[in-house]
């Protein structure tokens, strides 16, 4: 851990050893010069798909990190780095295209010069906003702006232009509400001539109880695990109990709860999950479906204040700065604190810890004591302490969780605030301003530094209110762009942008949003995509595994929550809907607009605008009508062709 | 022989101006079909005895047994007189005598055996059969790389859940392609409507057009996806996929049980390229004792399993596939009617390794024969280590995880059964 620390006061005294005053411009910087070329020649193998050699070269962390050799960089001695001695002599890439001279160049120059990055020298310090008072939404938003306009110049980027009505009205109602807008939602933004329509539709969508449900998910999704524990409930998944976890969330933000309570809430709960759907929040994140101390006290770290402690758990984490007593001085907290599907409450005795171990002395009130599993320091005791902070008295006998949650929800919390905002940003553009969204650090910085500490402040400010926040970002340009990229554009500058916030990325529909949208377009709740022979797989045993259609509609189509743009689906999802015989019987949505007596061109119209928020083009109008010229095709096949289409899947 | 493979951004690219324009090139057809066969390297094809198979009923019998031995086609080598047909194949299978590997829960061993990890919190290693689809299976290969068949159970349904084989950090694009019954092979592979074409027409050139205003990779790899889809079920390989197109004799061959059809469509996928297909049949875990049920099961355990190293070996597909067989952990010695992980049997066919041999042993005397290991206790870190490498993959890799941590393909202290890997 120190030498981590004193690694990075040397680099960071080399850069500006090396760098003349006033040369910066000039000066490669591994943003804006490197990062292209490393992500044209090198990403392919050593980024997120692949880690040849165990080397994954997007972030300067990562370069210094390096792979099984070693680092890939040594500030100020090209020489002496891997990544030029590979590049130099053409052993890298391993294909035929090289790097050119001009590249091979730069890179070396980067490493002489002391490896400078864009976020050393950008100062973007200035918050633009003083702390201390809610702004109005508006001004957030024009802060918002600035600070990734600032950020946008010295990058020398443009930023793209304004998203069109219909990118803005499917993304922000998709975004907000968790489903595409109906036909008559669209024709009535589409159509409507008020020159705040953007600013109202936010309102609207804000007000909708849709939102707190989407919101909900979307944490309910962040939270659970990939496989839910099933020991304690006869091998069933607790599937219900999670679901009712996100609506609970959900009911909370729509009965206007702010952050801080909802937090307070799982943290302190104590109870039956019948009057507390929350409760199952401990045994999600425990072990077994119970609940463990170390769990409990990861969860906390990542969900509500954005740092990850699963290394810490077994030993000192070099990379991050967590000694491992950090870990268990917060997991003490929930030392006596049991839990299983059904009831969470704090007991007098800590849960048995020493499974598959020898016995362990009893911890002692506000202590615990590290079991066998962490291999390393197992047995020793460990007093309660918030992070940083200080210890708990070692007699406290008071109950722990309320304490901690005092800790973790105050205003002044140095994380609590950001590691909310961070992951709000993350969920609207794809991208936090730290990544991964719970790891906030020193050697971690921000892409941004001035405007997460502003959105931190402001959250803090409006009390941690959900909305306000929400409103804010939505209602800014950098929200408003158009996530566009034409084929002459360079893919390289495009993903700079992207990155650099001057662009909305097109992002990939999660499996719940997919499956409202479904719903909604086929006019049936109860929509079943899954096999004909899963239905009567509960006969068979396999009752958790297939027997609910939206439990098996969202294992099918889960995607990748770390990364939304990341296209996840293969061929089973591909072959459901190119296939399925439902998404071909017939649409009830459908049903009742044919009652109103439309034109075969009304109703073309209303299916595109049913699923693709717009109206058909000319070309696609034509195409309909030619389709539906041949008596066997119908309308159903056209709505067939629009789910199917990537323009439905995307969020653009 | 050495397939021409196409790079991936290539093929992105052809895909662009291939299916979905609507339009048949020739070439591209050509270098598509250039570009989805296997690179040369092996198959897996795992037989998943869910709940935990007695070894002394099946590879490990005992003197005093409940079950007898008899002599195989290699001499010296004995197993259940109940499986005589897999006695014949003895020079194509090695007997593993002596797993020991901890973990008696059900859960906990299936994913200890499946990953080569004990189970951790709020982490998930991924399957071999992702393992195996990350790192031997050909990108955009129209046929999966992995693909699990249930072949359901017969008596009852114990021996806990089932292990659900997840790709973990791999990424989604390596879980599993699921069958349910192997009677009806892929879900929606047929196409329902019969205006497909004209379906397929009208939504090609709103694909064009969106690819055109969105040239990002992800619009691109969902296009080249979809095409796969399309691909696959006009796929003369698909039907591998069903096993009513293997003519009956063959289809009687492997027995007229779901095991047995479940061996057979194993077999067909990784003639069409797949490179790992997990069969797992389910209820093995036989608390009342082990003699009754193995009694039912070993006649069409035996006749699917000695078909299919038969029918691999006259494909000339033997050397190239590895069969193995096995379950989370074998059962107690006598009549096995309870967990046991301390030493227990495994068998493997076929892929190229020294076969025709035993590894490990176990007790033979005492109070209670079998419940000792007497020579090269196999850990279930060792298991999996060999297992890669009889693959043909290179073990010494990391992985990495979420939070930047890296995560060794197998335990770097596995030790590998060098005697059988050639």
């Amino acid at each position: 851990m120190t030498l981590n620390r004193s690694l990075f006061l040397v680099l960071g005294a080399l850069t500006i050893a090396v760098t003349p005053p006033g040369a910066s411009a000039q000066e490669p910087l591994f943003e804006r010069d490197v990062l292209p070329v490393l992500t044209k020649q090198c990403l392919g193998c050593h980024g997120g798909l692949r880690q040849k050699g165990g080397l994954d070269m997007r972030t300067m962390a990562l370069l210094l990190k390096g792979g099984k050799h070693g680092p890939a960089a040594k500030a100020g001695d090209a020489d002496g780095s891997l990544l030029w001695q590979r590049i130099a002599s053409d052993e890298m890439p391993p294909g035929e295209t090289k790097l050119s001279a001009a590249e091979k160049a730069l890179i070396k120059q980067w490493i002489a010069r002391g490896l400078a990055t864009e976020s050393q020298t950008a100062k973007d310090d200035d918050l633009l906003l003083a702390p201390g008072v809610k702004h109005d939404p508006r001004v957030v938003a024009a802060a918002i702006d600035k600070h990734i306009q600032q950020r946008l110049a010295a990058l020398k980027r443009e930023a793209a232009p304004r998203s069109d009505d219909i990118e803005f009205l499917r993304r922000v109602t998709l975004d907000l509400n968790g489903c595409v807008p109906t036909g008559q939602e669209a024709a009535a933004f589409l159509d409507s001539k008020a020159p705040d329509k953007r600013a109202q539709l936010i309102e609207k969508l804000l007000a909708s109880p849709r939102f707190g449900e989407q919101l909900g998910r979307t944490w309910r999704e962040w939270i659970c695990p990939p496989e839910l524990p099933s020991d304690m409930n006869g091998g069933a998944q607790p599937h219900k109990q999670a679901f009712g976890f996100g609506d609970w969330i959900g009911k909370q933000i729509t009965k206007g709860a702010t952050w801080d309570k909802i937090v307070r809430d799982v943290l302190t709960v104590d109870g039956q999950i019948k009057d507390n759907p929350h409760v199952i929040f401990y045994s999600l994140v425990g072990e077994g479906g119970k609940a463990t101390p170390d769990g409990s006290a990861r969860a906390t770290a990542s969900f509500f204040l954005g740092v990850q402690m699963q290394c810490a758990q077994c030993h000192d984490d070099p990379y991050r700065n967590w000694a491992q007593n950090e870990f268990w001085a917060l997991a003490a907290f929930f030392g006596r604190t049991q839990g299983d599907f059904n009831t969470v409450t704090d007991g007098k005795a800590p849960p048995n810890m020493s499974k598959r171990g020898p016995k362990l002395p009893i911890a002692k009130g506000a202590e615990i004591v590290i079991p066998p599993s962490a291999f390393k320091n197992s047995g020793k005791a460990v007093q309660a302490a918030f992070l940083g902070g200080k210890s708990l008295d070692p007699a406290a006998e008071k109950p722990l969780r309320p304490l901690l949650a005092d800790w973790v929800t105050a205003k002044d919390n140095p994380y609590f605030a950001k590691a909310f905002a961070n992951r709000t940003w993350f969920y609207f553009f794809a991208r936090g301003l730290v990544n991964p969204v719970d790891d906030l650090r020193e050697l971690n910085p921000p892409s941004h530094p001035g405007l997460l500490k502003m959105l931190g402040n402001e959250f803090a400010d409006s009390g941690f209110d959900i909305k306000h926040l929400v409103r804010s970002i939505c209602n800014s340009e950098a929200y408003q762009r158009t996530s566009r990229a034409s084929m002459k554009q360079d893919r390289q500058s495009i993903a700079a942008q992207t990155a650099a916030f001057g662009r909305m990325p097109v992002r990939v529909m999660t499996a719940d949003v997919l499956y409202d949208s479904l719903r909604q377009v086929y006019g049936d709740p109860k929509l079943d995509l899954r096999a004909d022979d899963a239905k009567g797989a509960a006969a068979m045993g396999q009752a958790a595994q297939i027997a609910d259609p939206y439990i098996e509609f969202l294992r099918r189509f889960g995607t990748n929550e770390d990364d939304t743009t990341d296209f996840t689906h293969g061929i089973p999802q591909m072959l459901t809907m190119i296939n399925h015989p439902r998404l071909l019987s017939g649409s009830k949505a459908l049903d009742a607009f044919r009652k109103t007596n439309p034109t075969p061109e009304q109703t073309v119209e209303w299916l595109y605008l049913s699923t693709l928020a717009r109206r058909p083009s000319a070309s696609e109008r034509e195409a309909a009508a030619k389709y539906l010229a041949n008596s066997q095709n119908s309308y159903v096949g056209v709505l067939w062709m629009l789910v199917n289409r990537s323009e439905f899947l995307f969020v653009r | 022989m050495a397939m021409p493979l196409l790079h991936r951004r290539d093929l992105l690219r052809l895909s662009a101006a291939g299916l979905l324009s609507g339009v048949s090139v020739p070439w591209f057809e050509a270098l598509a079909r250039a570009s989805v066969g296997r690179p040369r390297g092996k198959s897996c094809i795992l037989l998943w005895m869910d709940g935990g198979p007695s070894q002394q009923h099946t590879f490990d019998p005992k003197p005093g047994g409940q079950f007898r031995a008899a002599p195989t086609s290699v001499p010296g080598i004995r197993i259940v007189e109940q499986l005589p047909q897999l006695g014949q194949c003895m020079r194509d299978m090695v007997l593993l005598r002596s797993m020991r590997t901890e973990i008696n829960d059900h859960y906990d061993a299936k994913y200890l055996l499946h990953t080569g990890y004990r189970r951790a919190p709020g982490f998930e290693h991924p399957a071999v059969g992702s393992i195996a689809s990350h790192q031997l299976a050909a990108a955009n290969s129209d046929m999966p790389a992995f693909v699990t068949i249930d072949a359901g159970y017969d008596l009852r349904l114990d021996g806990g859940r089932s292990y659900r084989n997840v790709p973990g950090y791999l990424g989604p694009q390596h879980a599993p392609l699921a069958v349910n019954d192997p009677a009806r092979g892929l879900e929606n592979l047929r196409a329902a409507g019969n205006d497909l074409a004209a379906r397929l027409e009208l939504l090609a050139a709103g694909e064009r057009g969106f690819s055109e205003e969105y040239a990002l990779p992800n619009v691109s790899a969902r296009q080249a996806a979809f095409d796969r889809a399309v691909r696959l079920m006009r796929s003369p390989r698909a039907r591998a996929f069903d096993v009513e197109a293997e003519p009956a004799r063959m289809r009687e061959a492997y027995g007229n049980h779901r095991f047995g059809q479940s061996c057979l469509l194993a077999r067909r996928l990784v003639e069409a390229g797949v490179s790992f297909v997990e069969v797992f049949h389910r209820g093995w875990d036989d608390h009342d004792g082990a003699a009754r049920n193995m009694a039912q099961r070993a006649p069409w355990l035996d006749r699917a399993m000695a078909t299919l190293i038969r029918d691999l070996k006259d494909r000339g597909m033997l050397d190239d596939t590895l069969i193995v067989w096995m379950g989370e952990f074998g059962r107690t010695p006598g009549n096995g009617d309870g967990h046991f992980c301390n030493a227990w049997s495994t068998m493997w066919a076929g892929g190229g390794i020294r076969t025709g041999q035993v590894i490990g042993r176990t007790s033979e005397t005492g109070r209670n024969p079998g419940s000792t290991i007497e020579d090269r206790p196999i850990s279930a870190v060792d298991y999996m280590a060999t297992l890669c490498l009889a693959l043909g993959m290179n073990i010494r890799q990391d992985f990495q995880a979420p939070g930047q941590r890296p995560v060794p393909m197998v335990d770097h202290a596995a030790q590998p059964i060098r005697e059988l890997l050639s």
